[in-house]
């Protein structure tokens, strides 16, 4: 399977809990072409090309502080590499 | 030769929430917050009429002047509903206990300068009434507040007044080594002490005002420049002046009041910006604040000059000036305008 000139998806598998809602909320907010699939006790998010998760937008939703770092709480498995992961945001794309 | 595939079989639910939901924000699964806030209030069918009101149901928007075109435009920023609400408090009042037993075993108390003992027993300890009339006014906010996303921050307020004013209590039973001595002097002073009872007598009156908002918008007044004046500005006095065991326990004052005011920002926004109701919503804040400001200023100023005067506290006179002009600032960032100065009430 050759994935060569194309943009290849990537994406988050997130536990389905009232934190993760506010998450994913926020991550369709930023990533206007996200698609969220509802599995039982899951969620995955996939983005063509690149994901981004803001801390401000996060925070929003969820009503409280929220730290990137938080993030590992949610998160059962992603697809892409992890290419950023700082305090303001975390970005997820394919780097080679 | 074929490998082996796992497959999830994803079961569609029926629907993802309710159809108010729905309606109001897609079909998608809704939060819990949603789901506990939105559409809860009872609005038809009410078959009793209240014995006391003729004009009125039992539930009615009519309760206030101020007027939301959609009550559930409005929402607590912090998307309080019972169980984030719960497990907030307990924290909260874990954190207090902690400190309490720190102070307790380190003897802090004791150790603090006189004037600081005379500062709590005269000033700080009798607002636990304060707060007892607090929880009163909060908690009649939210029986009548029309729209369960603007009464529910009003009845978790009231459980945190009452909270307050038992960490208070707890505090004057510790000064006293478990016995209530310091407490009923403190009672004393908030029934006879003329420095307070410019405080006691704004806090009462609002107890026989009628709608619900005003007293509750009122009590804001007050509290905005008590909290700033007590907690914050005298906690950082404390610290530089040997009060260690002051500046533990204001902390916890503080952070509850920025938690606190963080809804109540957002519902004076609500009203004075709704689209239907923004204009006359901001005339009837300005009656409120031409009204109670000045009364506001004038308790609050009245119990900074009786700190001065009995704990020899030289600049929390200026804190109170500061925070009076920092409220009426505030004030008109929402469009409200304060027109009264604050001498005019007293």
């Amino acid at each position: 399977m050759s994935t060569a000139g194309k943009v290849r998806p990537v994406g988050v598998d997130l536990q389905d809990s009232e934190d993760t809602h506010a998450l994913v909320e926020a991550i369709e907010a930023d990533n206007p072409a996200a698609e969220v699939v509802h599995m039982p006790g899951l969620i995955r998010v996939t983005v063509v090309g690149e994901l981004v998760i803001r801390r401000d937008s996060v925070t929003e939703r969820m009503g409280r502080d929220w730290e990137t770092h938080e993030f590992q709480l949610n998160i059962v498995s992603y697809f892409g590499t992890i290419a950023e992961w700082d305090d303001d945001k975390i970005i997820i794309k394919w780097e080679h | 030769m074929a490998g082996y595939q796992l497959r999830t079989l994803v079961i569609e639910p029926k629907r993802n929430t309710f159809d108010y939901l729905v309606e109001r924000f897609g079909d998608r699964p809704a939060s819990r917050y949603q789901e506990g806030s939105y559409n809860v209030q009872p609005v038809a069918n009410f078959h009793y009429r209240p014995t006391w009101d003729a004009d009125r149901e039992i539930y009615d928007p009519n309760y206030t002047a101020l007027k939301l075109t959609d009550p559930y435009a409005y929402k607590d920023p912090r998307q309080f509903y019972y169980t984030p609400y719960v497990a907030d408090a307990a924290q909260r009042w874990e954190a207090f206990a902690q400190t309490l037993k720190y102070v307790e075993d380190r003897r802090l108390l004791d150790k603090m300068p006189e004037n600081w003992h005379a500062f709590l027993t005269g000033f700080v300890l009798p607002l636990r009434h304060y707060e007892s009339g607090a929880q009163l006014i909060s908690s009649n906010a939210s029986r009548f507040a029309w729209g369960t996303t603007v009464s529910q921050p009003m009845a978790f307020a009231s459980f945190d007044r009452i909270g307050n004013a038992q960490m208070l209590s707890l505090i004057g039973l510790a000064m006293a080594g478990g016995a209530a001595d310091t407490l009923t002097e403190a009672k004393k002073n908030w029934l006879y002490s003329a420095q307070l009872q410019g405080l006691r007598k704004f806090v009462e009156e609002l107890f026989a005002e009628p709608d619900w908002a005003v007293s509750l918008i009122a009590l804001d007044l007050a509290d905005v420049q008590l909290y700033p004046v007590l907690y914050t500005h005298t906690d950082e006095r404390a610290l530089v002046r040997g009060a260690t065991a002051y500046s533990l326990f204001a902390s916890h004052f503080n952070g509850w009041f920025a938690g606190h005011r963080r809804w109540l920002t957002a519902l004076l926004k609500a009203w004075s910006e709704d689209p239907q109701h923004g204009e006359s919503n901001r005339k009837v804040l300005g009656d409120i604040v031409d009204r109670w400001y000045p009364q506001a200023c004038a308790a609050v100023r009245l119990l900074a000059e009786g700190v001065a005067e009995a704990a020899g506290s030289t600049t929390l006179i200026a804190a109170a000036d500061r925070a009076a002009a920092e409220s009426a600032g505030e004030l008109s960032r929402y469009g409200i305008r304060v027109s009264a100065g604050p001498g005019a009430g007293s």
